[in-house]
């Protein structure tokens, strides 16, 4: 997932806001959709133990049909942390990697590193494998960040682009805000289905972070959500609002949200009860013993000791 | 299994599916720090509440409709593990009692270890054992769930009231043909009020021929083969009859006990002479005319003659079986009024035999009791009859009809499946065993199956698989297309 590494476009842009009316095209167009979970789910003497889990899913003739990878259960240690996230690297990205960023790679984000590192290779995956059809991405196609360098994500929508994909890249909760208002809220008056588009911003957020997609708010459905959607920039803004046309079209939307994306999130989120059988696997199968740390907070605060405790 | 928590007397242990469990199964909590076994019954199996489980069953959901179905690739199987916690049970149990030094007692004051108790099963074999159950005079009543054989001990009867009871084609009456032989077999007397002449055939193997039990079962059919005589009746048990069966009015019955007397002061104590008695005796013709109806009913119900060579005695009957056997009063196809007076003289006639100590004691079965037994017996069965020695057994597949205050003073308690709330509410007054026991095995209990409760297995409910029988034991219901 691509994190939005700035709170507003950077001044003085002058943006400017234009509404297009959207008309459903039914085609048949193959939605692709993929999601991964990660999640901490204990920790030993020596290290943290996290799980991590893929859905792809996509829809074809009316058909939504699912590919579940994991759960892939991690025993993360100071010792082994390199050598786990040069093996994710390795199969994450079409270059190998010329950085080492593992020293700075702390155990409490792993998780979250490595479920974006396989997030990355099955969107390259799906790249590669699909043609003309939309892929639907969670997040943004913000890039610039350790685990989505730029030269990694263009390729991405290179390889996209090439086999006639187009990549629709939607973010749940937006925290971009243009003149002080988030993005979202400039769409609510609008009648769907409609694509605000934004324009005359940088391309640039900071010396580091590249917005490779056109940005739009997208309000496809009925209903009080809205999100942002970002579409390869490198394509000519006919064929996003085509490929947006086709996206409603050709897939159930709730809340302006895709179903094959919805779906995609639902298979892999992680349930309560799936933590314990993960937590239940490593120790009966590579009997690790998880402890359980004193909550400091709760020592210290009792009732009013209210923060997350790592 | 691991212990989970206690409230109370109930104990909840947690579970994995492959750890095999029922209701009914006895479970030992055995705590080694304290040398100590807590004895507990499962009394039922829930899911347990596992947080995320319906997000997880809701997705999964999905996959039974044509519109979204897939596949999971998991290499390392980490799934297994899932389902199991999905598939874990939470196993309600009730506390029994405490094993210690092999020695099995009632005490529950103690509280096993949660993380260091070892829990396993018990099997009812060795707790019967541990009970020592079947030490007497021993009844094999059938298979335990383990299959080998359960035995409880006949003396537990004696003396006592018991009650078998659930919903029809459970297995019931089987059941109390089962003890009626068993009892046999160990010598005791032993009357059954037949109300659909289902035990008539007792003493025949189920292919017709005769078996061990034939010499001693004996079928008495009202106006048929059991006719008695007014002089063998005490007046008292005359008035109960036309009294509590004919519902004579009581002015009547004054003016009836005076022709009896005076029949009986001139040896005239005959049906023929009591009717020409109420013929010319001077009273009111209102009672003249109550009397006369109530003659005829007597008369009509064939019960009573004059002829000697027809009747029997109870005292000659009883005789007969002094080592052993039963009398099966046919109530089938005699009409409700005449199964009352036949009962009504039953009844007074075995008090009357008790008290002159012209019978040591007897086990009554009466099935479906509440079609011939007036109110007023009930009471006076559970509580001055069975000082006398008239240990009653009620068989019935309405436990309603039945008072609560019975239940209460039931010693034993045979329980088929009920499936009807109502019925195990009724079941569950007894004060042998707590209601929650009762309510949530019998509802699941397969025919055949019954739950001891009571003496017969020492306060430890039961579980057993009733054993055939070799014996004609079916109820002769008429059927319309075959």
């Amino acid at each position: 997932m691509l994190d939005e590494s700035a709170d507003s476009f950077a001044e003085p842009s002058q943006p400017k806001l234009k509404t297009i009316p959207l008309k459903p095209i039914r085609d048949e167009t193959q939605i692709t959709a993929v999601d991964v979970s990660s999640m901490k789910i204990g920790e030993t003497d020596v290290g943290i133990l996290c799980a991590i889990r893929a859905a792809i899913v996509w829809k074809q003739k009316h058909l939504y049909r699912y590919l579940r990878l994991g759960p892939f259960p991690f025993h993360i240690t100071e010792e082994n942390k390199n050598e786990v996230y040069h093996l994710f690297r390795q199969y994450s990205f079409l270059e190998q990697p010329t950085l080492d960023y593992t020293g700075g790679l702390s155990l409490i984000y792993a998780p979250t590193r490595l479920g974006a590192l396989l997030e990355r290779w099955l969107q390259m995956s799906i790249a590669t494998q699909t043609s003309n059809s939309l892929i639907l991405w969670d997040g943004s196609l913000t890039a610039g960040t350790q685990d989505a360098p730029v030269a990694v994500i263009s390729q991405l929508l290179e390889i996209a682009r090439n086999r006639s994909n187009i990549v629709l890249a939607f973010t749940k909760a937006t925290r971009l805000r243009l003149l002080g208002y988030l993005l979202t809220d400039y769409v609510h008056k609008c009648t769907s289905p409609c694509l605000l588009e934004i324009s005359g911003y940088p391309m640039t957020l900071s010396t580091a972070i590249h917005l490779l997609g056109d940005i739009y708010v997208a309000k496809l459905s009925g209903g009080s959500c809205s999100f942002r959607l970002d579409v390869d920039r490198k394509l000519p803004q006919e064929k996003a609002v085509e490929a947006t046309r086709r996206l409603i079209g050709n897939d159930v939307l709730q809340q302006s949200y895709p179903e094959t994306l919805r779906l995609a999130h639902i298979y892999s989120t992680f349930t309560a009860n799936e933590v314990i059988g993960i937590q239940r696997f490593l120790v009966q199968a590579h009997k690790l013993r998880i402890v359980t740390r004193p909550n400091v907070r709760k020592l210290l605060f009792g009732p009013f000791g209210k923060g997350l405790e790592n | 299994m691991r212990l989970y928590r206690k409230e109370g007397n109930t104990i909840h242990i947690l579970c994995f599916p492959n750890e095999s469990v029922e209701k009914g199964d006895y479970l030992q909590v055995e705590d080694p720090k304290q040398n100590k076994t807590l004895l507990i019954q499962v009394i039922d199996i829930q899911f347990a509440s596992i947080p995320g489980i319906m997000e997880e069953l809701l997705r999964d959901s999905t996959n039974n409709g044509d519109i979204v179905c897939g596949e999971s690739l998991d290499p390392l199987d980490v799934a297994s593990q899932i389902t199991l916690i999905q598939d874990a049970r939470l196993v309600v149990c009730k506390i029994r009692g405490t094993i210690q030094n092999e020695k099995l007692s009632v005490c529950s004051t103690w509280l096993p270890s949660r993380s260091q108790s070892v829990i396993g099963k018990l099997s009812t074999t060795a707790l019967a054992a541990l009970l020592k159950i079947n030490d007497k005079l021993p009844i094999y009543v059938g298979e335990t769930k383990e299959f080998s054989p359960l035995k409880v001990d006949a003396t537990a009867l004696d003396g006592r009231l018991n009650i078998v009871t659930g919903k029809k084609e459970t297995g019931k009456s089987h059941f109390s043909k089962l003890l009626v032989l068993s009892l046999i077999d160990h010598g005791a007397p032993v009357l059954v009020l037949d109300l659909n002449g289902e035990y008539a055939h007792l003493g025949y193997t189920s292919d017709g021929k005769k078996n061990q039990h034939y010499t001693k079962i004996h079928v008495l059919t009202p106006a048929s083969n059991f006719k008695v005589m007014l002089s063998q009746t005490k007046l008292r048990v005359m008035l109960n009859i036309l009294v509590h069966a004919l519902n004579l009015p009581g002015t009547s019955a004054r003016e009836f006990r005076r022709i009896w007397r005076f029949l009986k002061e001139h040896t005239k104590l005959s049906l023929h002479e009591l009717g020409e008695a109420i013929r010319n005796w001077q009273c009111n013709h209102h009672v003249k005319d109550a009397l006369f109806s109530r003659y005829y009913a007597l008369v009509n119900s064939g019960f009573f003659t004059d002829d000697p060579s027809e009747t029997i005695t109870l005292e000659d009957c009883f005789q007969e079986i002094r080592t052993g056997g039963a009398f099966v009063v046919n109530l089938r196809d005699i009409s409700f009024v005449d199964r009352q007076i036949v009962v009504e003289y039953l009844l007074g006639k075995l008090v009357e035999m008790l008290t002159g100590w012209k019978l040591k004691a007897v086990f009554l079965f009466a099935e479906e009791a509440h079609l011939y037994l007036r109110e007023t017996y009930w009471n006076d069965i559970v509580t001055r009859m069975r000082h006398f020695g008239v240990f009653t057994t009620f068989v019935t597949n309405q436990p309603d009809n039945i008072r609560e205050n019975i239940y209460r003073q039931a010693d034993n308690i045979f329980l088929f499946n009920f499936t009807n709330d109502r019925d195990l509410d009724t079941v569950s007054r007894a004060a042998k065993v707590d209601s929650e026991t009762v309510r949530s095995i019998a509802r699941d209990l397969p025919p055949h199956y019954c739950l001891l409760l009571g003496r017969i297995v020492k306060n430890f409910p039961m579980v057993v698989k009733v054993r055939a029988l070799n014996v004609q034991t079916m109820g002769q219901t008429r059927l319309f297309f075959n």
